[in-house]
């Protein structure tokens, strides 16, 4: 059951494929004789194929799980959305000491516990990233602003 | 040999390097580090360091050097979280659990912890020493590949994967078809036309390869942890003093032989990995050496066989990704990939267009070998303390380093929504058994594949037959019908099927 449901939602996805393939993409002109529409629609033929063997002899019948890890999921899934949206509103530090404490909380961290890993995660991985390896981070806008005003403060002084 | 010798003094000056000698070490530590966390394999730790090895800015030898040190050093850290917990990391690991875990169980943790090193070590060098024999003579013999001869190649790689890798050959198609059909985002670089894109920026260029290793291997690896969450800490069983003797190895050397041998040339084959060599370098060594019924209960040459094979196989993978640009495994697959992103194309021309690139990397790991047995013997139980990190904190650990590593890409916050959406898909698609080495494979391969059909058709001027037409293309038609073929036979011949029928995920 589950295989056909994931299946079906595939081939709706692979339907639009192919159909984008066969109407929709063509080069206006082209030197090659195949162009940049024929590989598309061999490899939705090719997919459809399969889908159609899955279709037809199912073999997963359930996912097995329980409602009550699919709601986990679920809070997984919007964590890492939102610290994805925060992730340069905020900047990393805080960012990440939000989403750590929340993660290790939800998986049933002690609290202090997790708020200490959030804080720990957020700092230390800043550190360590930003100004060691020299990678580039979000400083978030708040703490970008703060260093601006001060920035177009001392040269207004200037 | 002439050329054999004076490749690997090239390499070595390369890999001796201070820097990248450090670099050789360091990968190796922390791909050790992050292979011996519980439930995660070797791809998912290449996927999760990826980005930030990249990041760093080094020289594209130096890059590559570390991913592969920390690809060997993964493989490596496997086998402690399969001998100590019972957990094995990957496919690849499983057997190593088998004998593994019983020995640690006896009491024999620190012997079977050794051995497996040793076992290791030797599997792997026996790997590398083939290689650098095997690969500037395939190189050679590839550089008179034609475009037609690469379509048919693609193929036997993909019937081989379809054939050996996974438990329903439909679906690793399906899966590797997915991966293709990812690869076809963007901009077509030969006549410029967008193609689903939708009108997306961030796209127009193709989905970022990087993006769709994280989101794949590492989200996907995320959202497994948390459905199979276990409060607290898991039970480990402690590494004790004993260690490897002379005897055991004096017992154990024809099986660590014979199964490098076999590990190497599974690893070869397109597509299959680790996990298939290990399975059939077990199932081979119990009808060969199980005369007492001793395997499963703690056999040492039980555990040293799936050990070399492992090793073997990944020094075995890197023949047709160097020679060829087919990727022999997933993990490679994804070194692949790093090779492209430093704008290096690799198959036959890199042995002689980039020297220095080809032959570090093969020098790098005669040196990481060396380096893992130095490392591993002394300080595995440092790295068996990895274990104890409880589950709530390493699940958001591994989002952590998947964000910073998409992040510092470019820049760009989308990219963090891609790979949780992509990671969200993974999931899915591994709860269905579906594996998902055929679609990173699809997806590095995908260009490739495409504009070889291109190329050729373009030669001939529209002709089909074009791609049928050389001994070799036709060679390789043939060996993609048996490799489909034979498993299948040989299931109908010998059922029940022995134990070493290959199974799960290439890595």
């Amino acid at each position: 059951m589950a295989d056909r449901i994931f299946a079906g939602v595939l081939l709706a996805v692979t339907m639009a494929y192919a159909a984008i393939a066969f109407t929709a993409i063509s080069a206006p002109f082209q030197y090659d004789p195949l162009g940049p529409e024929s590989w598309p629609r061999i490899l939705a033929v090719v997919a459809l194929a399969c889908i159609a063997g899955i279709l037809w002899k199912p073999d997963t019948e359930a996912l097995g799980i329980a409602r009550q890890v699919w709601f986990r999921l679920a809070a997984t899934v919007l964590a890492l959305i939102a610290y994805a949206e925060l992730y340069e509103p905020l900047g990393f530090v805080v960012a990440t000491f939000l989403y750590g404490t929340v993660m290790a909380l939800m998986l049933g961290a002690p609290r202090l516990r997790a708020a200490g890993f959030g804080l720990a995660a957020g700092i230390i991985g800043y550190l360590v990233c930003a100004s060691l390896l020299g990678l580039n981070l979000p400083l978030g806008e708040l703490v970008e602003a703060a260093f601006t005003e001060t920035e177009t403060a001392t040269e207004e002084e200037g | 040999m002439d050329a054999v010798l004076s490749g690997l003094a090239t390499g070595f000056a390369v890999a001796l390097d201070p820097f990248n000698l450090m670099l050789v070490l360091l990968g190796c530590f922390f791909g050790t580090l992050i292979g011996a966390l519980p439930g995660i394999g070797p791809i998912n730790g290449v996927a999760i360091l990826l980005p930030i090895a990249y990041g760093l800015g080094f020289p594209p030898e130096s890059a590559l050097i570390l991913l592969a040190g920390i690809y060997y050093g993964a493989e490596y850290g496997g086998r402690i979280s399969s001998i100590l917990l019972n957990v094995p990391g990957d496919a690849g690991a499983v057997m190593t659990t088998l004998d593994g875990n019983p020995m640690a169980r006896n009491g024999e943790a620190g012997r079977a912890l050794s051995l497996s090193a040793v076992a290791s070590f030797a599997g792997g060098t026996f790997a590398v020493v083939l290689m650098s024999l095997f690969a500037p003579l395939l190189a050679t013999f590839a550089v008179t590949f034609s475009p037609a001869d690469y379509v048919a190649l693609m193929v036997f790689a993909f019937a081989s994967l379809a054939s050996l890798v996974g438990k329903n050959p439909t679906k690793t198609l399906l899966g590797a078809v997915i991966g293709l059909m990812l690869a076809t985002i963007g901009i077509d670089a030969n006549t410029g036309v967008a193609r689903y894109t939708f009108g997306i920026p961030d796209i127009l260029a193709g989905i970022d390869f990087l993006i769709v290793v994280v989101g794949l291997f590492g989200m996907a690896e995320l959202l497994t942890l948390v459905e199979q969450q276990v409060s607290g800490k898991l039970r480990t069983l402690p590494v004790d003093s004993s260690f490897v003797r002379m005897t055991d190895l004096a017992r154990t050397k024809w099986t660590i032989l014979r199964c490098s041998v076999i590990g190497f040339f599974i690893g070869i084959l397109p597509g299959t990995g680790a996990s298939v060599a290990s399975a059939v370098a077990y199932g081979t060594e119990k009808r060969i050496s199980d005369t007492e019924g001793t395997f499963g209960k703690g056999d040492m040459r039980g555990l040293a066989a799936p050990e070399a094979a492992n090793n073997a196989a990944a020094g075995g993978a890197m023949v047709p990704m160097l020679t060829l640009g087919i990727p022999g495994s997933g993990t490679t697959a994804i070194l692949l990939g790093a090779l492209l992103m430093f704008n290096i194309q690799p198959g036959p021309m890199m042995f002689a267009q980039r020297p220095e690139i080809a032959w570090g990397l093969i020098a790098s790991m005669y040196l990481g070998n060396v380096a893992l047995l130095v490392i591993n013997l002394p300080l595995v139980g440092l790295f068996a303390r990895m274990l104890t990190i409880p589950q709530h904190y390493l699940t958001p650990l591994i989002a952590i380093l998947a964000f910073i590593g998409i992040y510092t890409i470019v820049g760009n916050p989308f990219d963090l929504l891609l790979i949780t959406g992509l990671g969200l898909f993974g999931w899915f698609l591994r709860k269905l058994d579906f594996s998902l080495a055929p679609v990173i494979l699809g997806f590095v391969l995908g260009g490739l594949f495409e504009n070889n059909l291109r190329r050729a058709l373009s030669i001939s001027g529209g002709d089909w037959g074009i791609l049928v037409a050389d001994w070799k293309s036709l060679t390789l038609y043939g060996l993609a019908v048996l490799v489909v073929v034979l498993p299948i036979w040989l299931a109908r011949r010998n059922r029940p099927r022995p134990e070493g029928a290959p199974v799960g995920a290439g890595n």
